[in-house]
């Protein structure tokens, strides 16, 4: 959302017409953990509430289990709300997530969960709208931008018209993709009144949840046959043609342009579902039995397919036709349909150029961090996290990546080899807002149980991989308002941690000494956990001016490479002839480093 | 605008932090204030950190998809030689090409593991005759700001494209700064200038 002054044209993205869209339903509370491709739903918020003054509560929460009963205690106290999350961020929720299916919502209660099919920057290809299902709520699937900004209105009314948590699951194509949008005029501020006590529902025990289970099934029945968005709609061709198409969501756009650009598919009766759960199961079945074939595309997982009861006549995921991993590109679409078409395939040329592997930034003080952990534990196993710095693996000092917080529950778990060895060693590291995520219980596990290992906090003081969203440590919360800082510090004291350093990465012998003494302690006296919080700023959000130092390589250098698979540092070149190694001005941030890890010390200040 | 529903696709591609971003958001707005249909989208995230960057702009009386199918890209406009090479297979067969004349090496390269591929920039004219290629850093330096850069290749791609140039002028001084509208307005046209050349 850049600025626009007098022109009419509104040109979003369509997280910020998600966030459009839950101002204009009257939403007064939205809490969020940031997640690629989610994290500008919040971020769009921040702008909306002062561009249309309208009174929303905003808050980056600490994970999105949390988020997700912010919102849903806001609904039993009577409003409108929403949690927004990516869709790894759902198993993190959902506990609460299911269990609220059963016992319901006062006000519109909608979970905004975005895919990834790819994955182009998550670690599954997970369907939400299968969670969806799993946990009874319904989904409703958006294709385009412009869709989702309507469907989300949608989702509050459907919210509070059956008071079930509904899921409104737009794909990374739908989050990232920009179109001209007309908008609608906000509602005032909804309410349905204040919390009332009644402990049989938002209490429940097993007997009554029983009864709850009961409710809901009936909801989601009513859902499936009331609602026209149950129903696959005709979207084009003729509903008597031999072949029809079902699809929902993204996918649903480039099945469009397909048909519409290829005459042989031009006939096909392509049928679209906004609703893909609780889905209107009849209607399925009706269109695959007036077809001689009827071909299922979506992303990511066969959900329509599945619900389909006689399969005989269906091709899609399950028969084979449509691959079981990766993203439905237009491509691959136009594959899958001429091949069910039975048409003769066009082909084209794929991409072979191996992808560029990212970097850390020049100046990024995880580097420098990384490098002193290979340099002071050499042969550890290095337990990772999610965040920017899980791309220590190009310096070697990542070795694991499972999930948010899990560097620390499995280095628990690392140190526990049937034949450890005396030189055995673990070192897990973590990110501020990801060690406040998750990392919080496992630390507290690891000192109980007495677990060996050293921990580094990479505290750069935000969540640097999706943007630069505020940690518990600020004193703002996302729309400027006033916070209460959590200082990390008294954190890990919390969690019982008795060593317990701060450390400036950058600072080439403190962290070396730092990290020694936590060999000590952690593998030599064997006293437990010990915690390195190596502190400084993200070198990209940092407000503090460039530094106008520049360094050069001179002629000591003995063409080693350590600078460059050592350090791994974007700004050094190696340069073929004559062989040299140069610094790029341009990339260098001047941050020095590499005086300190040059085997030569060739590095040196220029001018100097 | 035509008037019937041909579909206009173009992709900018390059490395992170060379400004694609901003390019092709105005080309978005552009398409969109002159009336038409646009879908646009991008991969990003990873790219702030030196991955690749594309953004798939497509316009016309009505669009679905944000995304342009293998070899359908009316244009691609490359910031960079390699990343020619990597879209190539978008680019139709009357597809043109417009390029800006840098090399952003991969880590692999820095350590002489991998050559940079030679002669991208002969290949690509061996393909595509009449492909447009920019020294567009040596243009944005001599007009005193690097940041441009991508302003001056929005300009020579607008030449190839059918909207008007006071639509990209009233987009760019809506969509910027008051203080960088001179220079980018500048910059504009002097990439009309350098693609009518």
């Amino acid at each position: 959302m850049t600025k626009e002054h007098d022109s009419d044209v509104r040109f979003l993205m369509g997280n910020e017409a998600i966030g459009r869209g839950i101002i204009e339903a009257g939403c007064s509370v939205a809490a969020a953990y940031p997640g690629t491709p989610s994290s500008e739903v919040l971020e769009s918020l921040v702008r909306w509430k002062k561009e249309l003054v309208h009174p929303i509560y905003l808050e980056w929460s600490v994970n999105e289990k949390v988020a997700f009963e912010v919102a849903y205690g806001a609904s039993l106290a009577g409003a409108r709300a929403v949690a927004a999350m990516k869709m790894v961020g759902l198993n993190v929720a959902s506990d609460p997530f299911m269990s609220a299916a059963y016992l319901g919502v006062r006000g519109g209660l909608v979970v905004v969960v975005a895919d990834d099919p790819g994955p182009h920057s998550s670690q599954t290809e997970q369907d939400s709208r299968f969670f969806g299902w799993f946990a009874k709520v319904p989904v409703l699937d958006p294709g385009t931008p412009a869709e989702a900004l309507e469907m989300t209105i949608r989702a509050f009314e459907l919210s509070e018209k059956y008071q079930v948590p509904v899921m409104l699951r737009p794909c990374l194509r739908v989050c990232h993709a920009r179109q001209n949008i007309t908008f609608g005029v906000p509602l005032p501020v909804a309410d349905v009144g204040p919390f009332k006590r009644n402990w049989t529902r938002w209490a429940a025990i097993p007997r009554y949840r029983l009864v709850l289970h009961g409710e809901l099934n009936e909801k989601l029945k009513a859902m499936s046959k009331d609602e026209p968005q149950a129903k696959p709609v005709l979207m084009s061709g003729t509903p008597t043609a031999s072949m029809a198409l079902i699809t929902s969501g993204s996918v649903s756009s480039h099945v469009k342009d397909v048909v519409a650009s290829d005459d042989r598919l031009a006939d096909i009766a392509v049928y679209k579902v906004d609703m893909p759960f609780p889905v209107n199961v009849e209607a399925l079945q009706d269109i695959v039995d007036s077809h001689d074939k009827t071909l299922l595309i979506e992303e990511t997982y066969p959900v329509l397919e599945l619900h389909i009861p006689d399969r005989r006549k269906v091709v899609g995921r399950l028969s084979g036709d449509v691959p079981s991993q990766g993203e439905l590109t237009p491509e691959v679409v136009e594959d899958i349909i001429v091949a069910a078409a039975g048409k003769e395939s066009i082909s084209r040329q794929a991409p072979s150029v191996k992808p560029r592997r990212p970097s850390l930034c020049p100046g990024c003080p995880h580097r420098p961090a990384f490098y002193m952990i290979r340099q002071v534990f050499d042969k550890a196993v290095y337990a990772g996290d999610i965040g920017c710095y899980t791309l220590g693996t190009n310096m070697g000092a990542v070795d694991t990546c499972l999930c948010m917080g899990a560097s620390i529950g499995m280095a628990g778990g690392l140190i526990r080899a049937p034949h450890e060895t005396a030189d055995s060693r673990v070192v897990a590291t973590i990110g501020d807002s990801t060690f406040y995520h998750a990392g919080v219980p496992a630390l507290i596990n690891a000192v109980h149980t007495r677990a060996s290992f050293v921990l580094v906090i990479m505290d750069n003081n935000l969540a640097a991989m999706t943007g630069g969203q505020p940690t518990p440590a600020m004193d703002t919360l996302a729309d400027g308002s006033r916070a209460t800082p959590i200082s990390l510090e008294r954190v890990v004291h919390g969690c019982g941690v008795d060593f317990m350093e701060v450390v400036d990465p950058y600072d080439y012998t403190g962290m070396r000494e730092v990290l020694e003494k936590a060999n000590t302690y952690t593998f030599e006296e064997n006293k437990g956990v010990s915690v390195v919080i190596a502190r400084r700023p993200c070198v990209r959000a940092s407000q503090a001016e460039r530094t106008s130092l520049r360094y050069e390589v001179g002629e000591e250098c003995d063409l080693c490479m350590s600078c460059i698979t050592d350090l791994e540092c974007p700004a050094f070149r190696f340069v073929k002839d004559p062989k040299a190694m140069v610094i790029d001005e341009d990339q260098c941030s001047g941050c020095g480093y590499c005086v300190n890890t040059c085997p030569s010390k060739a590095v040196r200040l220029k001018g100097v | 605008m035509s008037e019937n529903n041909r579909v206009y696709n173009v992709l900018i591609v390059g490395v992170g932090g060379q400004g694609i971003i901003l390019a092709s958001d105005v080309l978005g707005r552009v398409a969109a204030a002159y009336g038409y249909d646009v879908k646009k989208n991008e991969i990003h995230g990873m790219a702030q950190r030196g991955g690749s960057v594309s953004s798939h702009i497509r316009f016309g009386k009505s669009v679905s998809s944000p995304i342009i199918t293998l070899g359908e890209a009316d244009v691609l406009l490359s910031f960079e030689q390699i990343e020619t090479i990597r879209y190539f297979p978008f680019l139709s067969e009357k597809g043109k090409v417009i390029l800006n004349d840098q090399k952003i090496l991969p880590p692999a390269v820095f350590t002489g593991k991998q050559d940079y591929p030679p002669d991208v920039v002969q290949k690509i004219k061996e393909k595509v005759p009449d492909a447009v290629v920019v020294d567009g850093i040596s243009v944005a330096q001599k007009m005193g700001n690097p940041r441009v850069l991508n302003v001056i290749f929005l300009g020579i791609l607008s030449k190839y494209l059918d909207i008007p140039a006071d639509v990209y002028e009233k987009v760019l001084k809506e969509s910027l700064k008051p203080k960088l509208v001179d220079v980018n307005l500048k910059a504009f046209h002097e990439g009309r200038s350098l693609a009518a050349a």
